[in-house]
């Protein structure tokens, strides 16, 4: 069962606007690593899934950030994750039964050491 | 819900200190005969500055109604969502006060209904403000 | 010493004046826009005062004239609905190397001035008007109109920049993320409704009333994006060309329901300047004159905390009945509508005071009439210029699309051809408004 993290895009990954300070290679590796991957943002989700395959990035969801439950609902996984900037960020995300993550607090990836938690369960 | 607490002036407090003793004064202006609220230092229709405080009945209807998911003010994000309803006095109609209606489900506001006056007490300084619960 | 105002007397507020005395009298001709950026990245070349410096040489270069001609000066001072620094905060770090500077240091960084510009403009040396258009360029575009048409000045910008700091817009952040407050803000603020709950609570009575619910939006929503992508000096079009869908539209974020996020219109940064002249003076110049043929203004009752739907009704009636009276025409006259649309959801108030594309109907019209074809190649095209929501707030890219339209040479050209059009900004009732013609005749 994998783990899923959700992005919000402006002023949390570094193509936003603002950029953030999570980048593509760190959404790519933990891609590789098997999480699932997408994000929940204020675009238009037609518009994240252009940002995303500009990217050559294949995610596994594109939502309205206020969408984090139905993603939740969509797909079972071990830990749910958001990442964001805002406090409406973190309040829809706890809400929705996802973890939060500020965006600087997410640019140390510490994800990458649940595996290894899990691993070792 | 942890509003704001206002902060009274010396031309604003009239409102205020009848807020605290619990009744619901606004100004009138005597020349057009017409209530208003906010407090204003004149009567936009004709200028005045005789303004005068008049006690309402504290009656009054819902009018239109929001639900706010996305607050600038940060004491009620905590909040979210929540109701805010447009209130006309019952004195005259034009007149909108605004309102949280506490007891009332989120999207779920009864437009035009029959409502009246309470005061909540504002966490910070305690000054009361009013605020309004549906009776019919 | 201070720059003045308009007098009071300016301004066309009441309905019996009759024909306008300017009428014939004032023309738009050159055009010049600044890029556009989200936010201030904090460089001298790209604040507010350099875009505006940008726009006038642009409008004055689309004109074919000579710096020298221009003898005026109207410009809105405030140049945001958001965010600002104190005038005295200091400039940034290289400011003074690259812009002289006036008496207070956020000229040309967080507020427009004229003084700033003629200052740093040593080409503009023959500017003997000047007058601020405080609030929205509306006021500036109706502020020129009447210094032209009164003599007062031959040749005249009217300029507006946009700043848009770094941070978000309100949410907060201030007065906002205090536990007290006060100002006039305290006797509404404290219930924490967003900037657009108070368009979003007529707009709620206004469905009430005439049956009619926010799904309904979509399709003018959706057409005001696709005019703001023709447009190459917009920010959607520079910065995320992206289409927005009726899906989209549906699924938004509620900010203050009935008001989604795309509901709301994205603060940036631009700058635009246009040239009034006489049609005497405008003989010369390169583009094709575009005749003011009237302008009007309504302001607030200010009875209660907001205003209500009765009000908004009232006041974008009688902008429409002013506006008609004093031009010489009707709203079967009209070519298009450019009224202003950030919010969205206060559009339709003045579509419905205008009457346009009525068939008859008064009120409670406009949601039905977007169902309908509302594009620039139909026969009533709403906001051709994608407006505020389609290009980035700056309340003034519909003004502009009015002058481009009855020029021949809007990106988004409508079909029909384009004799007279209507602009105005910003609230139904709060809004100075122009009607544009071809023509006086």
């Amino acid at each position: 069962m994998a783990f899923l993290i959700s992005f919000d895009i402006d002023g949390t990954l570094e193509f936003g606007d603002p950029p953030g300070g999570i980048t593509v290679e760190m959404v790519r590796r933990a891609q590789d690593l098997g999480f699932l991957i997408g994000s929940c943002s204020d675009r238009f989700p037609s518009a994240q899934k252009a940002l995303w395959e500009a990217r050559d990035i294949k995610v596994d969801f594109v939502a309205a950030k206020h969408m984090l439950p139905d993603i939740r609902a969509r797909f079972v996984a071990l830990k749910y994750l958001h990442i964001g900037d805002r406090d409406l960020d973190q309040q829809l995300a706890e809400k929705a039964g996802f973890e939060f993550l500020w965006d600087h607090e997410g640019v140390a990836e510490p994800w990458l050491a649940w595996l290894d938690a899990h691993a070792a369960e | 819900m942890r509003k704001q607490s206002p902060v009274p002036t010396e031309f604003d407090q009239p409102f205020y200190d009848a807020c605290n003793e619990e009744r619901l004064v606004i100004q009138h202006c005597p020349a057009c005969n017409r209530f208003q609220f906010p407090p204003r230092t004149m009567c936009p229709r004709c200028g005045a500055s005789n303004l005068t405080w008049q006690q309402v009945s504290g009656r009054g209807r819902i009018q239109s109604r929001v639900v706010v998911y996305d607050s600038p003010v940060s004491a009620l994000i905590p909040d979210q969502p929540f109701n805010v309803a447009t209130i006309a006095l019952e004195e005259e109609p034009d007149v909108i006060m605004l309102s949280h209606l506490p007891g009332v489900p989120v999207d779920a506001v009864p437009i035009g209904a029959t409502v009246e006056v309470i005061f909540e007490t504002t966490p910070a300084t305690g000054q009361k403000v009013p605020e309004w619960r549906v009776v019919g | 010493m201070p720059i003045p105002i308009a007098p009071h007397s300016w301004h066309r507020n009441r309905e019996g004046l009759g024909i306008w005395e300017g009428r014939g009298k004032v023309v738009a001709t050159g055009v010049g826009t600044s890029p556009t950026a989200r936010r201030w990245d904090e460089k001298p070349e790209t604040s507010l005062g350099a875009l505006t410096i940008l726009a006038i040489r642009r409008a004055i270069e689309d004109a074919g004239i000579s710096p020298d001609e221009i003898d005026g000066i109207v410009l809105t001072p405030e140049s945001t609905t958001g965010v600002s620094n104190d005038p005295n905060s200091p400039a940034p770090e290289g400011w003074s190397d690259v812009f002289k500077m006036v008496d207070y240091p956020q000229a040309g960084i967080t507020r427009g001035d004229i003084d700033w510009l003629l200052l740093n403009m040593p080409e503009l040396k023959n500017v003997q008007f000047k007058m601020n258009g405080p609030v929205c360029m509306s006021v500036a575009f109706t502020t020129a109109a009447e210094a032209v048409s009164r003599g007062l000045t031959g040749t005249c910008l009217v300029v507006r920049g946009w700043h848009n700091l770094a941070g978000r817009y309100y949410v907060g952040q201030g007065a906002a993320a205090r536990d007290t407050a006060s100002g006039p803000g305290k006797y509404g603020g404290i219930w924490g409704m967003p900037a657009c709950a108070t368009t979003a609570m007529i707009f709620e009575e206004y469905c009430n009333k005439y049956g009619k619910n926010h799904d309904m939006m979509a399709p003018f929503v959706v057409e005001e994006r696709r005019n703001g992508l023709m447009n190459p000096d917009g920010f959607f079009t520079q910065h995320r060309p992206e289409m927005i869908t009726v899906d989209d539209y549906l699924s938004g974020r509620w900010i203050a329901k009935p008001a989604n996020i795309y509901d709301n219109d994205l603060p940036i940064q631009a700058a635009l300047a246009v040239i009034f002249t006489t049609p005497e003076l405008a003989k010369h110049h390169k583009q094709k004159p575009v005749y003011i043929l009237n302008h009007a203004q309504t302001r607030p009752e200010l009875q209660g905390a907001i205003p209500t739907l009765a009000e908004w009704e009232r006041s974008s009636d009688k902008m429409g009945r002013m506006l008609y009276e004093g031009a010489g025409i009707g709203p079967e006259d009209l070519s298009f509508e450019n009224m202003y649309d950030g919010f969205t959801l206060f559009h339709q108030f003045h579509v419905e005071g205008l009457r346009f594309a009525s068939r008859g109907e008064k009120r409670g019209y406009a949601l039905d009439l977007y169902q309908t074809d509302i594009s620039i190649e139909g026969p009533n095209p709403v906001s051709p210029s994608g407006g505020n929501n389609g290009n980035g707030r700056t309340r003034w890219w519909h003004h502009r699309d009015s002058i481009l339209q009855i020029q021949g040479r809007s990106p988004s050209q409508i079909t029909r051809p384009a004799e007279y059009g209507v602009s105005g900004a910003h609230m139904p009732n709060f809004c100075d408004a122009l009607i544009w013609g071809a023509s006086v005749e």
